[in-house]
C-alpha cells in the first residue's frame, strides 16, 4: 500500500513523482533532508521507530552488499514492519520482495556503479519485484555526470553522498567530467559555492559545489520527464561517461521492460541524432506495428519516396511536389532514417510526424540495415501490382535495391537527378499513367482502418471499420456508422483514434483485441484514480484508448498509466474519461 | 565450563548460512602444508603490562582452526594455511617449534623475552595441541619472560595456564574475541561464543594468575576485529570504541588489540570486496578508536596488516605509512598526542563517510 509516493508524469522508466511528506516532495529528487534511517540490525537491535510524515524513514534493516551469498540474504532476510508513516524498505536485488513500503533502497547499489549490464540488471530487478506506485532510492552513488541515466532507468531518489564525498577527494563535478580540483585554473560553474576567488576555493567548497550542480542536473531531469523528451537529453549526456553510454544501450535490450513503460504517444518531438535512436522504443515499437500489424488496403501501385523535415510529410514542399505527378494514382510510402517507412495513412501517427533527424544525406550501415530490414518485412506482408522506387541516390536507392535484390522484386526507379526535379516527376508521372485514381472516400476509409490496425491489432480496422462512413475534413476524419451515429474521430497530433461510447461498444463486440479497465461500482467522471481500478489488461500503454467498465458505469478514456501499474497502484491517475454513461 | 562445542553450537539459520557460503568459499582453495613447517614466524616488538619486549612470533601449523572447517568466520583466511583435513602429531609440532628456534637463533642477538603462539584456532584445545605437546612447548620456553598463546574461551582453564606459569613464565591467552558486541559477533564475524564465555575465560586466567602467586602472572589478552562486513564505517568504530571500554572492565584482561580487518583470499569479506560490496576500514578510524580509548585501564594497541592497500586499512595513500607510523608508536607508549602529529587532507572524507556512510550505501570509497 502506497500512502505517500504518487507518480505524476511518466517518460519511459523515469517518472516525475511526488513524495507526498507534510513539505512535498518533487522527484526525482535528492532526500537528504527528509531520510531518517532507523538503523542497520547488522550492528544492534533497534526500537520500531517512531516515524511521522514530515520524514521519510528508513525501517530497521539488514543490508545486504553487493557479493553477499545468495544463502546469508535469505536466512538475514528481514521483513519490514507495518507502518502508517512515509517508509522505506532496505531490498538486494538478488533478493527483492515487496515490503508494503512507500519506497524502497538498493543496498548492493555499489555494484551496480560503472558497469552498464550491472546496473540495468540491478534496476530492472527491483523494479519488476516492487510495485509501480512506489519510489526506488539510490543512496550514495549519484553524480552531475550519472542523474539523468540513473531517472532514465527508472530510479527516483537519490542523495548528494557520492558529490559530497567526491568533493572531499579534491574532485570537482560538472554533467560532463569529475575534473580533478587541483587541475583547474578556473571554477566552469556560477553557482554560489564558486563565487570565490580560485586560491580560496577548498574541498569542503567543492562538495558544496557538487551537490548543487546534482541538484541542478535533477531539475534538468525532472523538466526533461515532464516534456517526455528525457530519452532525447540522455543519448547525449550518456556520452560523457563510457559506461552510462553502455546502460543506455543495455536498457535498450530490456524490451519488456522498457516497451511497457513508454507511451504510445507523445506532444513532444524525437530528436533522431544519434545512432541510439534508432533502438529507443517508439522507432522499434513503429516498425514492428508498421510490419505486422498495419496492411495495405489500397489495390494501386506502390510508391516509395524519401522523407521530408517538414511533417506531416504530405505539407512538405517536396511531397506536394509527389502528390502532384502521383494524384492519388499509388500508395505513398515514405522511407526514412530512423522510422522505417510510413505509410501515408500513419504520417500523422507517433512518432512519424514527430521526429527530427539531423540531416546530412549521410547513411550509416546501420541506418541502412534497419531501414533495408523494415521495408523488407513490409513488402513481404504487402503486395503490389507495381512498385516505383521514387527515391534519390543517397542511400535510400541503395537500401530499395537490397530489399529489391533480397525479395526477388522488379522495381522501377524514377529519380533522373534530384527526386523533385522535371525530369524526375515527369518519369514518376508516367510510371503511374493509365493507373485510376482512388477516391476520397476509400483514402479515408482507409487511413482510420490503417490506424485501427496500428493502434489495436492485426486485422483490426477491417473487424472495427468494416461498414462505415467517414466526415469531417482529413486530417480531423470523423467516423460513422451507416446511421450516422459517430463511433470516433481521428486525432491529428497523434495519429490516433479517440472513441465515443458507440465507438467503444463497437470495439468491444469485435474480435479486435481490447484494451479493457475494469472499476468499482462508481461512476467517473474526469479521472478514474488507481484505487478504483480492478483489473485492467496488460498491453494497455500509457496513451491507449482503453474502454472503462464497472458494476455501474461504461465509459471510454485515455490510459495515464500502464495495464499492470493500473492494476498495483494505490495511488495515482489510471486513465482520464472522455465519455461516460451509467448502466 | 559448560562451553558448547563449535559443533554443537553450529545452529540457528543465519549460522547455518555463514557456515555454507564459507564451506563453498574455501573449497575454492586447492593447495596443501607441510606439517613440519610453522605457517609463519617473526621477530619484534611488543608492548606488555611489564614494558616493551622483543618477541618472536609463532604461527603454528595445527591442522587448522575446527570452526573454519565448519565454516567459520567471514573474514578468517588462515585455516586455508593449514595442513589438509588432518591433524598435525606431536612430533611434527616440535618440529615446528625446532625450525623457530633456528629462525631466531639466526636472526637475534638473543633470546626474545616474549614467545607468541597462534595457531589459526586454539592452542589450549587438546584436539588441536595435545596435553604432551602443550607441556613439551611450556618446557622449552621455560626460560623466556612471557609467553602468549591464541585459544578459543571455551579452552582456557587455569590447569592448562598452570603448565606455563609453572615454569615462572607470564602468560597471556590471546583470545580472538572480535567484538565485545554479541549480535555482531555472531551475525557478521559467524564467531560462535559470547561474550560471556570470554568473562568466564578472563575469571579463569584471573584464577590461574592468583594460584601462581607472586611467581608468575596470568591473563587475558583480547583481539578485536575492527569493521567485520556489512558494518559501516561509524558503526565499526563505535563497536570497538565500546569493545575496548567493556574488554578493560574485565578483571584478567589486561591487554587489548584491536585490528583493522584486511581482505583475505577465499573468505566471504573477499566475495564483498570483489563485487564493490566491502572496504577495509580507514586509519583514520583506527586513530580515532585509539585516541578515544586512551583512558580507558587497559593497553591498546593496534597492528594493521597490509596498510595502505587495497586489501587492507588505508587512508588516501598519501599519508598512509605516516599514520600506520604514528598507530605504531602509539602501541608502544600509548601516548594519543601522537595523532595530533599527522593530518591529511583525506581527514574530511573519512569525516564525511563516518557522517554519511549507511549499510545501504557502503563503501562510499574505495
Amino acid at each position: 500500500m502506497t500512502d505517500y509516493f504518487e507518480v505524476h508524469e511518466r517518460d519511459g522508466a523515469a517518472r516525475v513523482g511526488e513524495l507526498r511528506l507534510s513539505s512535498p516532495l518533487t522527484t526525482p529528487a535528492l532526500v537528504d533532508d527528509v531520510l531518517e534511517d532507523a538503523g542497520s540490525l547488522w550492528s544492534g537491535d533497534r526500537e520500531r521507530p517512531a516515524g511521522d510524515d514530515s520524514q521519510l524513514t528508513v525501517l530497521p534493516h539488514r543490508a545486504f552488499p553487493g557479493g553477499t551469498p545468495a544463502e546469508v540474504q535469505e536466512s538475514f532476510a528481514v521483513d519490514a514492519p507495518d507502518v502508517d508513516y512515509p517508509s522505506v524498505a532496505v531490498v538486494s536485488s538478488e533478493t527483492v520482495a515487496p515490503q508494503g513500503t512507500d519506497a524502497y533502497a538498493l543496498s548492493d547499489v555499489q555494484s551496480a556503479m560503472g558497469h552498464g549490464a550491472a546496473l540495468v540488471e540491478a534496476v530492472v530487478d527491483v523494479r519488476e519485484a516492487i510495485p509501480t506506485d512506489t519510489a526506488l532510492l539510490f543512496s550514495g552513488v549519484a553524480t552531475p555526470r550519472n542523474v539523468a541515466l540513473l531517472a532514465y532507468a527508472g530510479v527516483d531518489l537519490f542523495d548528494g553522498t557520492a558529490a559530497a564525498v567526491k568533493g572531499t577527494e579534491g574532485r570537482y563535478l560538472t554533467t560532463d567530467e569529475a575534473y580533478f580540483l587541483e587541475d583547474l585554473d578556473e571554477l566552469p560553474c556560477s553557482c554560489p559555492a564558486c563565487q570565490q576567488p580560485r586560491e580560496e576555493f577548498t574541498r569542503a567548497d567543492c562538495a558544496e559545489h557538487n551537490v548543487s550542480a546534482l541538484e541542478s542536473e535533477l531539475a534538468i531531469v525532472r523538466r526533461r520527464i515532464r516534456d517526455g523528451r528525457l530519452r532525447d537529453y540522455v543519448e547525449g549526456q550518456a556520452r560523457h561517461d563510457q559506461w552510462l553510454t553502455a546502460a543506455m544501450r543495455e536498457l535498450d535490450d530490456q524490451w519488456g521492460y522498457l516497451e511497457e513503460r513508454t507511451p504510445i504517444l507523445r506532444d513532444a518531438r524525437i530528436d533522431a541524432a544519434t545512432a541510439d535512436t534508432i533502438r529507443r522504443v517508439e522507432i522499434q515499437r513503429f516498425a514492428d506495428r508498421v510490419t505486422t500489424r498495419y496492411r495495405n488496403r489500397f489495390r494501386n501501385p506502390l510508391v516509395l519516396v524519401p522523407c521530408s523535415a517538414a511533417k506531416p510529410y504530405s505539407e512538405s514542399q517536396s511531397h506536394r511536389q509527389f502528390h502532384d505527378a502521383i494524384q492519388w494514382r499509388a500508395h505513398l510510402v515514405s522511407m526514412t532514417s530512423p522510422i522505417g517507412v510510413v505509410p501515408q495513412e500513419l504520417e500523422t501517427t507517433y512518432p512519424a510526424q514527430h521526429y527530427d533527424t539531423v540531416v546530412t544525406g549521410r547513411w550509416s550501415e546501420d541506418e541502412k540495415q534497419f531501414v533495408s530490414e523494415v521495408l523488407g518485412r513490409y513488402l513481404e506482408r504487402n503486395e503490389y501490382p507495381e512498385i516505383i522506387a521514387h527515391v534519390p541516390d543517397e542511400g535510400y536507392r541503395d537500401i530499395v535495391e537490397r530489399v529489391e535484390e533480397r525479395l526477388a522484386l522488379d522495381v522501377t526507379y524514377t529519380v533522373a537527378d534530384h527526386p523533385t526535379d522535371d525530369e524526375s516527376l515527369a518519369n514518376l508521372s508516367s510510371a503511374l499513367s493509365g493507373e485510376l485514381k482512388y477516391s476520397k472516400r476509400e483514402r479515408e476509409h482507409n487511413t482510420v482502418r490503417a490506424i485501427a490496425d496500428y493502434l489495436l491489432g492485426d486485422g483490426a480496422g477491417d473487424d472495427l471499420f468494416a461498414n462505415i462512413q467517414t466526415t469531417s475534413r482529413y486530417p480531423k476524419i470523423q467516423v460513422r456508422d451507416p446511421d450516422d451515429t459517430q463511433l470516433a474521430t481521428m486525432v491529428p497530433q497523434y495519429g490516433t483514434l479517440s472513441f465515443t461510447l458507440a465507438g467503444a461498444r463497437r470495439w468491444l463486440e469485435s474480435d479486435a483485441p481490447t484494451k479493457r479497465v475494469e472499476i468499482d461500482g462508481f461512476v467517473p467522471h474526469g479521472s478514474v484514480l488507481a484505487p478504483g481500478v480492478v483489473d485492467a489488461d496488460e498491453d494497455i500503454r500509457v496513451g491507449d484508448e482503453v474502454v472503462v467498465e464497472g458494476p455501474k458505469a461504461f465509459a471510454v478514456g485515455r490510459a495515464e498509466m500502464f495495464g499492470r501499474e493500473m492494476a498495483e497502484s494505490t495511488r495515482g491517475i489510471a486513465c482520464e474519461i472522455r465519455h461516460v454513461e451509467e448502466t | 565450563m559448560s562451553k558448547p562445542t563449535p559443533d554443537v553450537y553450529e545452529q540457528g539459520k543465519g549460522m547455518d548460512a555463514h557456515n555454507q557460503a564459507m564451506r563453498e568459499i574455501r573449497s575454492r582453495k586447492e593447495a596443501s602444508y607441510d606439517p613440519h613447517e610453522p605457517t609463519r614466524v617473526w621477530l619484534d616488538e611488543d608492548n606488555t603490562p611489564d614494558g616493551v619486549k622483543s618477541s618472536l612470533t609463532i604461527i603454528l601449523n595445527t591442522g587448522g582452526c575446527r570452526w573454519a572447517r565448519a565454516g567459520g568466520c567471514t573474514m578468517c583466511g588462515y585455516v586455508a594455511e593449514s595442513v589438509d583435513g588432518g591433524s598435525v602429531s606431536h612430533e611434527a609440532l616440535m618440529d615446528q617449534i625446532d625450525v623457530c628456534l633456528a629462525h631466531e637463533d639466526e636472526n637475534a642477538d638473543e633470546p626474545a623475552a616474549l614467545i607468541k603462539i597462534y595457531t589459526s584456532g586454539s592452542f589450549l584445545d587438546e584436539r588441536e595441541v595435545s596435553a604432551e605437546s602443550r607441556r613439551a612447548i611450556a618446557d622449552t620456553f621455560a626460560d623466556r619472560d612471557r609467553m602468549v598463546v591464541e585459544s578459543l574461551p571455551d579452552f582456557v582453564d587455569r590447569e592448562k595456564i598452570a603448565d606455563f606459569t609453572q615454569h615462572g613464565l607470564d602468560t597471556d591467552v590471546a583470545i580472538g574475541l572480535e567484538t565485545a558486541t554479541d549480535r555482531v559477533r555472531h551475525d557478521c564475524v559467524n564467531k560462535y561464543f559470547d561474550f560471556a564465555d570470554f568473562e568466564a575465560a578472563c575469571a579463569e586466567a584471573a584464577a590461574a594468575d592468583e594460584d601462581a602467586g607472586a611467581d608468575a602472572e596470568a591473563g587475558i589478552k583480547a583481539y578485536l576485529l575492527m569493521k567485520p562486513p556489512f558494518l559501516t564505517e561509524a558503526e565499526a568504530v563505535d563497536d570497538m570504541i565500546s569493545s575496548i571500554e567493556r574488554c578493560a572492565a574485565v578483571e584478567g584482561c589486561h591487554t587489548v588489540s584491536m585490528n583493522p580487518c584486511n581482505v583475505q583470499r577465499y573468505t566471504m569479506v573477499d566475495d564483498l570486496y570483489f563485487e564493490d560490496g566491502y572496504r577495509p576500514p580507514w586509519l583514520w578510524s583506527v586513530a580515532h578508536v585509539l585516541t578515544e580509548t586512551a583512558d580507558t585501564d587497559a593497553i591498546v594497541v593496534s597492528d594493521p596488516v597490509g596498510h595502505g592497500s587495497d586489501r587492507g586499512p588505508h587512508n588516501c595513500q598519501e599519508c598512509d605509512d605516516l599514520v600506520q607510523k604514528a598507530i605504531k608508536d602509539f602501541d608502544l607508549r600509548q601516548d594519543p598526542t601522537v595523532f595530533e602529529q599527522v593530518s591529511c587532507e583525506c581527514e574530511l572524507t573519512w569525516e564525511t563517510v563516518i557522517e554519511r556512510e549507511r549499510s545501504f550505501n557502503q563503501p562510499l570509497t574505495r
